[in-house]
């Protein structure tokens, strides 16, 4: 990756994942410093865990995100859990085949939430919720009965339902990491697919691509995803675990592949450090605190990424306002002075305040001080170079409305018309100067 | 609340006795079918409007959150205020509404930065708020019954046991102080522990305290032995007066509001133009919403009431087309389907088939050795009740059925291939093309059938008298020609156009 040749939002990305590492690993000292947390091979254990799950849920959660089927995640991950008790019934207390339990589940309520929507009216958000509490109500009916059954009460499967991150043992995280890495093959195989049917699935279709095996695939890979993070993150609060780093990727970038990278960090955060957190006390349930960590990570974004943050925007609308009020009050003094005689003619302070109010006050002080304009007792009045600069501005809003009438005819570039802005840095050269030659044809 | 029970059991005593009530109260059956029914009835009242209206899941994110205000007003009141904690206290009842109805606002706040969408803002709010009052949960009121598994699927099959007593005749309250005369006083060393010595060294300092003075309702004074005449009384669960409470304000808001529902539902523009508020109709909705999550947290948990919300309207939905109408059926197909889900909970399917015996089946199907006694969750058996009520409304319904769509596609598939085969021949009969076109040999190549498939639709037409085979060719009879006239001139019209023969 050469640096000279990367994008403004290219640099940005980096340096925010850069960031994110930084903190990650810092978290660890700190961590220790601040909750005395102790790195026991247990804290380490679940810690790689909640990361790699992380990678795995933020990723394929990005897709989830941008298809706008946030909400079926919710209904997938409570639809698990029937899945997990029946392959408990049946084959006793194996990960491997409760999670793949868990999978056909979700994959059957899938599908079944498919059939609802293709065979009835009910839109989708009433599928999905009658799925969701129907697949859960069974799921909580059989765990009910397995509670009943005697030695099974211990085996724990409780903790599904809101994850339970003392439970992860070595072996899981290698099952994890092992179908993750095949998640992410897959992913990466089918890029190109997922990209296209995600954003336009009907160009997609048009192209001759199979938007319904797609569509489908990308679903199983959501489903997997959700799977992995049960035992960590839990049924309920899964959807969280798989749209919150998407959702705080979003908000840096505009491109697929650089908020699926950004994703997955985010993802690896929340899972490592809600893990560690969770480890201060036996008491802090690990699917809760997962998720806290990455809602942090999400409110955090949305005030701080550049251009779309909150922070952002009220910082830059601050400056507008400053500038604003900078011209309407130079603006406001010119007009007034030249109806009154020249432009050097003093404006009463009365009259420019009864005008602006807390925004001409906000505009004078910066005129003063970039000695655009003087006190006089009671008035104010335009310097040298505050006429010259009123006079530029002037000459600005002329060409705007010179612009406004014969931009058609012209042939000029369309603009978005915007007065604040001296037309001359807008407009290219060349039709400033057509713009120019008609103020000569026609002297107001 | 008390009044409100009072008056009901007075209302009662009209009509059976006080034996009879208690009796029938005392059973978990009864009660538990009387509280299923009547969550029933109030969320899918309000579920009807919210199915409308495109917002289910909208029930599902307060009755989420619902829990968070639960927990919070629940640790004010005992860690704050010091009052015993009760989940049916009207505080908590207001104060668990308000954090709903904030969920509405939290994930407008969201949507409204334009940073994230609808789906997302909800999928994003609302399992932070659980997440943050599950960790208060068990960091803080472990102790307490507002346990994991109370949040999650209720208590319904204990709510019997957790009653109100009303006393209507011999009332008398006991007092017990220190000098009366059934006062129980016993001698307690003050200082022992403190410096370490036994009661029988010297030095110990003693108190007289009294183990039981207070003072003792009738039901208590009765248990306790104090009183010498039976005081009458009846115990009525608490949690049915909360969920008749809840119902019986959905029914007043739905019959009340009647109109303007109907209205703000189905044309919230119109609604607007002619003077109605849907912003306040909306919230008003979502506020009971909230009051009924709430009312339903004790029997069912904060997850499986959002079934009694959308499933019963949703299968409504499926069996009619009028508002009136599927405001009745809703609530019936949610009680029916919390009556027979308390027998589902004790083993019994539709009162037809035992759990037991499926259970003995998968035994001997796996060779597993699974106990055969199912005893299981009774508002999760509720549920599922409602939803196989769901299934069979889906599966079954004369004009939105699987069955009947499914045949009714069937059908439209039939009829198309029979116009497409007519209009076919009638366009190349008796033209140059004719001997390409219609021979039954090769006709199939034209549709790009399969040959059973062209010989299936062609033997139908003949049946049907349209079309007949002359030397191998098709051509239409008749009354295929009369046919084909019929659906062109129909389709025609269908689109307003000319007719250009």
């Amino acid at each position: 990756m050469k640096l000279k040749s990367m994008s403004a939002e290219d640099k940005r990305v980096w340096l925010t994942i850069a960031a994110i590492v930084l903190l990650g690993i810092c978290f660890l000292p700190i961590g220790q410093w601040l909750f005395g947390i102790r790195y026991t091979y247990t804290v380490r254990v679940v810690a790689l865990g909640g990361s790699i799950l992380g990678v795995i849920s933020g990723t394929l959660g990005c897709f989830a995100v941008l298809r706008r089927e946030s909400l079926m995640g919710d209904a997938l991950s409570h639809a698990a859990l029937p899945g997990i008790a029946v392959a408990f019934l049946l084959a006793g207390r194996d990960l491997g085949l409760l999670l793949i339990g868990a999978g056909i589940a979700s994959w059957i309520a899938l599908r079944f939430i498919a059939a609802l929507l293709a065979t009835t009216r009910l839109k989708q958000d009433a599928a999905m919720g009658i799925v969701l509490a129907s697949w859960f109500a069974g799921g909580i009916a059989l765990l009910a009965y397995i509670q009943s059954i005697p030695d099974a009460s211990q085996a724990g499967l409780d903790q599904f339902i809101f994850g339970q991150a003392a439970a992860i043992i070595e072996s899981d995280v290698l099952l994890i990491s092992g179908v993750g890495a095949a998640v992410l093959l897959a992913l990466a195989l089918f890029w190109k697919e997922f990209k296209l049917v995600t954003f336009d699935g009907e160009f997609a279709g048009a192209n001759g691509f199979q938007v319904g095996l797609i569509n489908t695939l990308l679903s199983t890979l959501i489903v997997i995803a959700i799977v992995l993070g049960l035992q960590l993150a839990g049924v309920i609060l899964m959807v969280g675990m798989l749209i919150a780093p998407g959702i705080a990727a979003r908000q840096w970038t505009q491109k697929l592949n650089h908020m699926v990278i950004l994703a997955a960090v985010f993802g690896a955060f929340a899972g490592g450090v809600g893990a560690v957190i969770s480890a201060i006390d036996a008491d802090i349930p690990t699917g809760p605190m997962i998720i806290v960590v990455a809602f942090s990570l999400v409110l955090a974004s949305m005030a701080l990424a550049p251009g779309r943050g909150l922070l952002w925007s009220s910082w830059r609308r601050r400056l507008d306002s400053r500038r604003f009020a900078r011209q309407n009050a130079l603006r406001d003094l010119y007009r007034y002075a030249l109806s009154h005689g020249s432009p050097g003619t003093p404006v009463p302070d009365a009259f420019i305040r009864g005008i602006g109010d807390r925004s001409a006050a906000l505009g004078l002080a910066q005129l003063l001080s970039s000695g655009l304009v003087e006190t006089r007792g009671d008035s104010w009045q335009l310097t040298r170079s505050g006429i010259e600069a009123a006079r530029r501005d002037a000459h600005s809003l002329r060409l705007w409305d010179l612009y406004r009438l014969h931009a058609d005819d012209l042939g000029l570039p369309l603009l978005a018309e915007d007065r604040h802005l001296d037309i001359r840095d807008v407009l290219p050269a060349a039709a400033v100067g057509q713009l120019e030659a008609m103020t000569g044809q026609r002297p107001n | 609340m008390m009044a409100l029970e009072r008056w009901l059991i007075e209302l009662l005593l009209h009509f059976v006795s006080r034996d009879e009530i208690n009796a029938f109260l005392r059973s978990p059956q009864n009660t538990a079918t009387i509280i299923g029914c009547l969550i029933a009835v109030s969320g899918a009242l309000l579920g009807t409007f919210l199915l409308l209206r495109g917002m289910a899941l909208t029930s599902d994110a307060i009755s989420h959150t619902v829990l968070l205000g639960i927990v919070v007003a629940f640790l004010l009141m005992t860690d704050v205020f010091g009052m015993a904690g009760d989940t049916s206290s009207p505080w908590l009842i207001l104060g668990a509404s308000l954090a709903g109805v904030g969920t509405v606002v939290l994930t407008e706040l969201l949507y409204r930065s334009g940073l994230l969408r609808q789906d997302a803002a909800l999928g994003l709010a609302f399992p932070l708020l659980f997440a943050i009052a599950v960790i208060l949960v068990s960091r803080f009121a472990e102790d307490v019954h507002l346990d994991e598994d109370a949040v999650l699927v209720g208590e319904i099959g204990l709510a019997w046991a957790n009653t109100n007593s009303h006393c209507f005749d011999n009332c008398a309250t006991v007092t017990i102080s220190p000098d009366h005369p059934q006062a129980k006083m016993a001698r307690q060393c003050r200082n022992c522990r403190e410096l370490g010595i036994s009661p029988r060294d010297e030095g110990a300092q003693f108190v007289e305290i009294c183990s039981n003075c207070g003072s003792y309702s009738p039901a208590q004074a009765w248990q306790a032995g104090y009183l010498q005449k039976e005081p009458l009384l009846v115990f009525f669960p608490k949690s049915i007066t909360v969920t008749l409470v809840m119902t019986a304000l959905s029914l007043l808001f739905v019959i009340i509001f009647y109109k303007e529902l109907k209205l703000t539902t189905f044309d919230a523009a119109l609604a607007k133009a002619l003077g109605f508020r849907p912003g306040v109709m909306n919230y008003a909705l979502m506020i009971l919403v909230s009051l009924v999550a709430v009312g339903a947290f004790d029997a069912v948990g904060s997850i499986l009431v959002i079934a009694f919300f959308i499933i019963p309207p949703a299968a409504a939905y499926l069996l009619t087309d009028r508002l009136a109408i599927m405001l009745l059926l809703g609530p019936l197909i949610g009680a029916a389907g919390a009556f027979f889900g308390y027998d589902l909970a004790r083993g019994k399917f539709f009162g037809i088939i035992e759990v037991a015996d499926i259970i003995a089946g998968v035994n001997s199907i796996f060779g597993l050795d699974l106990p055969e006694n199912w005893d299981s969750s009774i508002s999760a058996s509720m549920v599922l009740m409602i939803f196989i009520i769901f299934a069979l409304a889906w599966v079954l319904s004369p004009r939105y059925g699987l069955i009947s769509t499914l045949i009714r596609r069937a059908n439209q598939r039939r009829r198309f291939n029979d116009q497409v085969v007519l209009a076919h021949i009638h366009n190349h009969q008796f033209t140059d093309r004719h001997a390409t076109e219609l021979r039954v040999k090769t006709l199939h190549i034209h549709f790009r059938w399969t040959v059973r498939k062209m010989a299936r639709v062609l033997a139908r037409l003949r049946a049907l008298g349209f079309v007949a085979l002359v030397d191998g060719f098709a051509e239409l009879t008749e009354r295929g020609e009369t046919q084909v006239h019929a659906f062109r001139s129909a389709m025609l019209e269908a689109h307003n156009m000319p007719d250009i023969e």
